[in-house]
């Protein structure tokens, strides 16, 4: 007896995986045979995956992202990956499992990305990317990131105006495993390497973090009494830098990156200088809409990359943003 | 035989034999001056490349850095002394920052319309949520007897969870506070000096000096080194063990909370992930200053030294330049550096020890 059922329960099991399997084979044959979503059976649940909504930016992403989905009559799943890959994959098994019709994801890491990106696509989960790339093509959908380099340029060019061409200043950098840290880094020293006078003194990563961006100005401010200026990586380290250069007592010009409100509310009562605005809701929405489309479609409505173009954003238009949009640009 | 095991190095008991007192303190001198060694070297070390490091205002700078982990690091050490571990007071710190930012910038929504506190209230309520969540995690190593590192593990994901949720992620970005509020001023504890000195420096100098009388002048200090000295000598000696336990994590949660308000207060700022992962910090800063993990042998004083070292080591690297990741490797040799030659010291000293037995 105990001999039969062990060789019946293995058989049985089997067979019941194999009718489960044939069911939802022919669940998709019903669909479009071509379409890449019908593993998705149907489904109408967007995940959503960013780093941390701590900085105001990702959140504003997320709201963005799934206000978008809700309006097109999707499901959402909201989920945080804290810019640690491992995370992010056990996320993105998760969509897998809960069979979710695709994925908008601001990535952990360029290329620490790519596996678990590619694991949704064989299980046919589309996913859209946005904010940040990652160093391969043909695995997502899109890649909607906003232009960096041009942002980081325009930056750096309002940083050298504000800096009058001339003196020291310091640049806090973001996480290095961060494709944008680099290309933020990049796009500021394309324009600002190309003035003899102006000298970088310090340069650190704070890993976008505030309060890390405050310890570190302040001791870069011993070491470098003279600075005029600090160029962050972002918002929230622009900030950090800002808290410090006022506990300092001193006058130097703090530019960042993002366009966050806070920094926003900073540059309209004269604290930090300038930040270049990246369009974070807009992106998210053109993903979202891109997803949509896809999957009723079956295909790609737009080339996988693209970007959009960031706006510098000064005391002559800070009134007129609002959660990273400018009004009337 | 029993006077060794149970008594703590510092300060050697009275009764202790006079041999052995002598030994004890040689030997805590020793583990003392190891800390000091290093520290000196540090800094002479870094003189030598930057003329900026040994300057009176960078020193004030970095004791500053200094001040929120040496207060961590104090609450965490009574902790070790007992023979317990501390993880969640990175969480803890969170939670209060988030707590506290949370009452100074939307207040407290109640049924009849929303109040606001004054400062001194926000920080109190802040102090006193760390010192709750602490009394959880006593309560949890005592009365369900839960090991010290899986119940303060669990605390950190649960506090750094409340902290994220008390704001849905965001941060709290303004803490100013406004007159009509009766609330602005959170900035003096963080950012404001006394007499030239950061008035973070002088907390920190408080925090200090009480912990020091208490593990070395009063009873209780005295239960907390037999704790972990010797539990179940402790125990059969009379002493209430449980008790001991539950404020050992009370004073590392109130603690941790009081960093935690510091540095919200220097930054102007709260955001759910302050300060994470400082708890290894504070680890590092105690075991630094020579407490051993193990339970009942550790001082106060080493532990801010340890906090000292620490944070001179990470600023002087940010000064001289060098990059993010040499300065996790640097760190992270020091520490364990440290935690040989304390093996080799506690080598020494049993075998002085056994000798003079």
């Amino acid at each position: 007896m105990r001999k039969l059922s062990g060789i019946l329960l293995p058989i049985g099991m089997a067979a019941v995986l194999a009718v489960a399997a044939c069911g939802s084979d022919s669940g998709s044959g019903t669909g479009d045979a071509a379409s890449p979503s019908a593993g998705a059976g149907g489904s109408k649940l967007m995940v959503i995956i960013t780093p941390s909504p701590d900085n105001v930016f990702f959140k504003a992403e997320q709201d963005a992202a799934a206000a978008q989905a809700k309006k097109l009559g999707y499901e959402t799943l909201v989920l945080s990956h804290d810019d640690d890959p491992t995370k992010q994959s056990q996320e993105i098994d998760t969509a897998i499992s809960r069979k979710a019709a695709a994925i908008i994801l601001d990535n952990a890491g360029a290329d620490s990305s790519v596996a678990a990106i590619q694991r949704a696509k064989d299980a046919g989960i589309p996913t859209f990317l946005i904010d940040r790339e990652i160093n391969k093509t043909g695995v997502a959908v899109a890649q909607i990131v906003s232009n960096n380099a041009q942002g980081a340029g325009l930056g750096g060019q309002e940083f050298a105006k504000l800096m009058g061409g001339k003196g020291e200043y310091a640049e806090l950098t973001g996480k290095a495993t961060d494709t944008n840290a680099g290309v933020r880094s990049q796009g500021y020293h394309g324009v600002l390497d190309q003035y003899p006078d102006l000298k970088m003194v310090a340069q650190q990563s704070a890993n976008w973090d505030q309060a890390e961006a405050l310890t570190k100005t302040q001791t870069i401010l011993q070491a470098h009494p003279n600075i005029k200026g600090i160029i962050a990586g972002n918002d929230t380290m622009a900030l950090g830098a800002y808290a410090a250069v006022q506990a300092a007592g001193k006058k130097i010009i703090v530019v960042g990156f993002d366009g966050s409100p806070d920094v926003v509310s900073s540059i309209l009562k004269d604290g930090i200088k300038a930040t270049v605005l990246q369009p974070a809701s807009q992106i998210s929405e053109m993903a979202v809409d891109q997803a949509d489309a896809y999957i009723k479609s079956g295909k790609a409505s737009q080339p996988e990359k693209q970007s959009v173009d960031c706006v510098l954003v000064n005391p002559d238009n800070a009134k007129s943003v609002t959660d990273f949009a400018v009004a009337g640009s | 035989m029993t006077d060794t095991t149970v008594a703590p190095p510092a300060p050697a008991p009275a009764e202790a034999p006079p041999g052995n007192q002598a030994l004890a303190k040689a030997a805590l001198l020793l583990l003392r001056g190891r800390t000091l060694v290093v520290l000196v070297v540090l800094v002479a070390f870094f003189s030598a490349i930057s003329p900026e490091y040994l300057t009176q205002s960078n020193l004030i700078l970095m004791t500053k850095h200094v001040a929120i982990n040496a207060i961590l690091a104090i609450g965490v050490t009574f902790v070790i002394l007992t023979g317990g571990i501390d993880l969640s007071v990175g969480s803890i710190a969170g939670l209060a920052s988030m707590v506290s930012g949370g009452l100074l910038f939307t207040g407290l929504a109640l049924p009849g319309g929303t109040v606001f506190f004054s400062v001194a209230v926000v920080i109190l309520i802040g102090i006193v949520v760390g010192a709750l969540v602490g009394a959880v995690n006593g309560l949890l190593v005592t009365r369900f007897k839960v090991a010290p590192f899986i119940a303060t593990l669990g605390m950190l994901y649960v506090a750094r969870g409340v902290a994220q949720l008390r704001s849905d992620g965001g941060t709290f970005p303004d803490l100013a506070g406004t007159p009509e509020r009766g609330n602005q001023g959170f900035h003096v504890i963080g950012v404001d000096s006394l007499l030239g000195i950061p008035v973070a420096v002088w907390i920190m100098a408080a925090v200090a000096a009480a912990a020091i009388v208490v593990t070395t002048r009063t009873p209780f200090g005295r239960r907390v080194y037999a704790v972990g000295g010797n539990e179940r000598a402790a125990v059969l000696s009379g002493i209430r063990v449980n008790r001991v336990k539950i404020a050992v994590y009370v004073i590392s949660g109130a603690c941790a909370a009081l960093a935690g308000l510091l540095l919200t207060s220097e930054l102007g700022a709260a955001y759910p992930d302050t300060a994470t992962t400082y708890e290894l910090n504070a680890i590092a800063a105690a075991v630094l200053g020579g407490t051993a993990l193990a339970g009942g042998r550790g001082t106060i004083i080493g532990t801010v030294m340890g906090a000292f070292v620490i944070g001179f080591l990470s600023d002087g690297l940010v000064l001289v330049g060098v990059s993010t990741f040499w300065q996790s490797v640097v760190k992270g040799a020091v520490i364990v550096f440290a935690v040989i030659t304390e093996q080799a010291q506690q080598r020494l000293q049993s075998g002085l020890a056994k000798r003079t037995a």
